[in-house]
């Protein structure tokens, strides 16, 4: 039992408010997270992420709806503002029917906030029982404790959404307060679409912690793209828990650049054979800035595929993690499996810790693994500059060389232009900080 | 164009030149040769303004400035054009994005106005076409996986787009057969003119049968130990360095 733990879940968690099949899981939730408190650096999957110390010695509390405008500061709108989407905005972590756009959903597509999905008596049992590894269990636990809203999105058998979905969630308003948001995402066979997601805050010292459950059907594909730029005193911990069925495909493509630390972690389960599914991230840190990229895929099947890239860019004294984990079950034949970290150093004091773990118990798997730290190529910044090429615009070029791995693989065009200028600026304004 | 004098310069605090002096009038072309570990490209590295290149001793002076007050980008802007001997990889950057931001960025440091893509990619099709250089090569990243020609190729494209006026090429012939060759020669001497110098530096005389010096200096142990004309050149073929090396010792 901890006490830290504890005294949050008091302030935070949601009290038993129905539907009874939740209460029941909210109630389990969080006894577990009680039992277990907040992971800390003891516990191997959190070792480079003390989660405990990061959130001690401030009393939580709830997050209030934000009503009226939201003023976005300059450079942090919405960078997918321009793509005709279907759209859900929450802002404190809560709906703003006001912001968003759903309007004219074709049949078969269900998009709209998880307390009117509760309303309209939808049961969300194993979306809620999916835990995840050992490693995420307790923030989704602690995430089904305290959930107050989030998005649900569904499309029926065959349903190809043309246009993509937008999640925005904006945080104005820090003070210690706290937003935990389910969302959870089910395509059936067939069905396909983009997500756009972006996590924009500017309020100070807040705590989000968005938990996002996948379900894919059979041949079922979605493309997910991020965004986490949260205020530079902000805690913020993003989890997807997928379970991807047979010949389906997930290709998630991330940049995240905000946050005082962050935790971006994925679990990907496959649930027939043919899948696909791939996390690339890109992230970009300064001063004391800390970015934990775990990912876990489990090939429970045979004959899947998967791939996970981060690419860091860390600059002053900010850390960087990447933990990837492959499991290939026994019988799980022709599985290929890709994971490598990159990490660029800017600073002589920033750090990067690398953690890459296979378990195999398939004979015939193809799996690599990798992991590179290094500093920008001195070569390759002189013969830039040596043609003209400004110092300043030829490390910037080269780190967007080094980040269109990533980037770069977005296939919704607006949307990989949007985060590629979204990096520029970060660019922007570090050379006015060095000036 | 540029005056050389008692040149000392050190790499990680080994001294590598001892002591060069060297003039270069207003559309020469001076050929350095030289054995291996003469110096020769620390010459180029130090002109480029490359900065684990520490000048001990001497001065650059190269119209009429010293030359050593410039920024790597500077000196580019102000007309120095490096030909690497071996062009970097830069992955992630196509050769077309690098292009016109080279050059646009001379541009912009001179005040000049900036080349729209229209203008831009009509210039680079009439000079690529030249050097045969394919449209294809344009959108790879920039030297990755190109073969020694078309590295070479591209290094001519970049000097015939940024029209410098002191170009040095660094041992431009390596990893070139003839063919390759005759190419980046014709290209360099389209660029021959009466207000645009040039250094070719190289180990063998081959390269000078196609592009024919004004002058030869030959460079060892940090020090030109000889200078003279196109002659010398073949002088050198013929009796090679060692010759040379020991009776100047």
């Amino acid at each position: 039992m901890s006490d830290q733990a504890l005294t949050y879940l008091d302030a935070n968690s949601v009290a038993a408010e129905g539907p009874a099949w939740l209460d029941v899981r909210r109630k389990a939730a969080r006894a577990s997270f009680a039992d277990a408190g907040f992971p800390h650096r003891r516990v191997e999957a959190w070792r480079y992420t003390d989660l405990s110390r990061l959130v001690a010695k401030t009393d939580w509390h709830p997050a209030v709806p934000h009503d009226g405008a939201v003023l976005v500061p300059e450079g942090r709108s919405n960078p997918f503002a321009g793509i005709a989407s279907h759209k859900l905005v929450f802002v404190n972590g809560f709906f703003r029917q006001d912001l968003s756009e759903l309007d004219d959903l074709p049949a078969g597509v269900e998009i709209l906030p998880l307390e009117a999905a509760l309303e309209r008596g939808t049961k969300f049992e194993s979306a809620f029982d999916a835990n995840g590894p050992e490693a995420m269990a307790p923030i989704a636990a602690l995430n089904t404790a305290c959930a107050r809203d989030g998005a649900v999105i569904r499309l029926s058998e065959g349903i190809q959404l043309e246009q993509p979905v937008q999640l925005i969630h904006y945080t104005p308003d820090g003070g210690a307060t706290v937003a935990h948001t389910r969302n959870v995402i089910e395509l059936a066979a067939g069905a396909s679409m983009t997500l756009l997601e972006a996590q924009i805050g500017w309020g100070g010292a807040y705590l989000v912690d968005r938990v996002t459950n996948l379900n894919l059907g059979e041949r079922a594909s979605l493309t997910h793209v991020r965004l986490e730029d949260e205020d530079i005193d902000a805690v913020h911990l993003s989890t997807v828990l997928g379970d991807v069925g047979a010949d389906a495909s997930y290709i998630a493509n991330t940049l995240a650049i905000g946050g005082r630390a962050g935790r971006l972690q994925s679990a990907l389960h496959f649930a027939g054979e043919g899948a696909h599914a791939e996390s690339n991230t890109a992230y970009l840190l300064r001063e004391t800035q800390h970015l934990d990229s775990t990912i876990v895929v489990d090939h429970a099947v045979p004959g899947c595929t998967s791939g996970a890239l981060a690419k860091g860019v860390l600059d002053d004294e900010a850390t960087g993690v990447f933990q990837g984990k492959v499991i290939v079950a026994p019988h799980a034949q022709k599985s290929d499996a890709k994971q490598m970290s990159n990490a660029l150093l800017l600073s002589r004091d920033a750090a990067m810790n690398a953690k890459p773990e296979l378990e195999i118990y398939a004979d015939d798997v193809q799996c690599a693994h990798g992991s590179t730290i290094g500093e920008l190529d001195g070569d390759a910044l002189f013969y830039l500059r040596s043609r003209g090429i400004e110092e300043q615009t030829a490390r910037q070029m080269l780190i967007s060389a080094f980040l269109g791995d990533v980037l770069e693989q977005i296939s919704h065009e607006v949307a990989r232009d949007a985060l590629s200028e979204r990096a520029s600026q970060w660019f922007e304004a570090d050379s006015e900080g060095e000036v | 164009m540029l005056e050389i004098k008692d040149l000392h310069a050190s790499v990680d605090g080994t001294p590598i030149l001892k002591g060069i002096s060297l003039t270069i009038g207003d559309g020469e072309v001076h050929a350095i040769m030289g054995p291996n570990g003469s110096g020769k490209s620390t010459l180029s590295n130090v002109l480029a303004g490359r900065e684990d290149y520490e000048i001990t001793k001497g001065s650059i002076t190269y119209k009429g400035k010293d030359l050593t007050e410039l920024s790597i980008e500077e000196r580019a802007s102000a007309g120095i054009f490096l030909a690497f001997q071996y062009p970097t990889e830069i992955p992630g950057v196509t050769t077309m994005t690098f292009l016109k931001t080279a050059v646009n960025a001379q541009r912009k440091a001179r005040g000049e106005d900036e080349l729209d893509a229209v203008k831009f990619l009509k210039l680079v099709r009439e000079k690529a076409k030249e050097l045969k250089v394919e449209e294809d090569m344009l959108k790879r990243p920039l030297n990755v996986g190109f073969s020694g020609g078309e590295k070479k190729r591209a290094e001519t494209l970049q000097m015939s787009l940024l029209q410098p006026s002191l170009a040095v090429l660094d041992e431009t012939d390596s990893g070139l057969d003839i063919d390759a060759l005759k190419i980046v020669a014709d290209g360099v001497n389209r660029l021959r003119a009466p207000d645009r110098s040039m250094i070719v530096i190289t180990h063998y005389q081959r390269l000078l049968d196609y592009i024919v010096p004004d002058h030869v200096h030959v460079l060892a142990k940090g020090k030109i130990i000889r200078s003279g004309g196109k002659e010398l050149a073949a002088e050198l073929e013929a009796s090679g360095y060692t010759d040379m090396t020991e009776s100047a010792a």
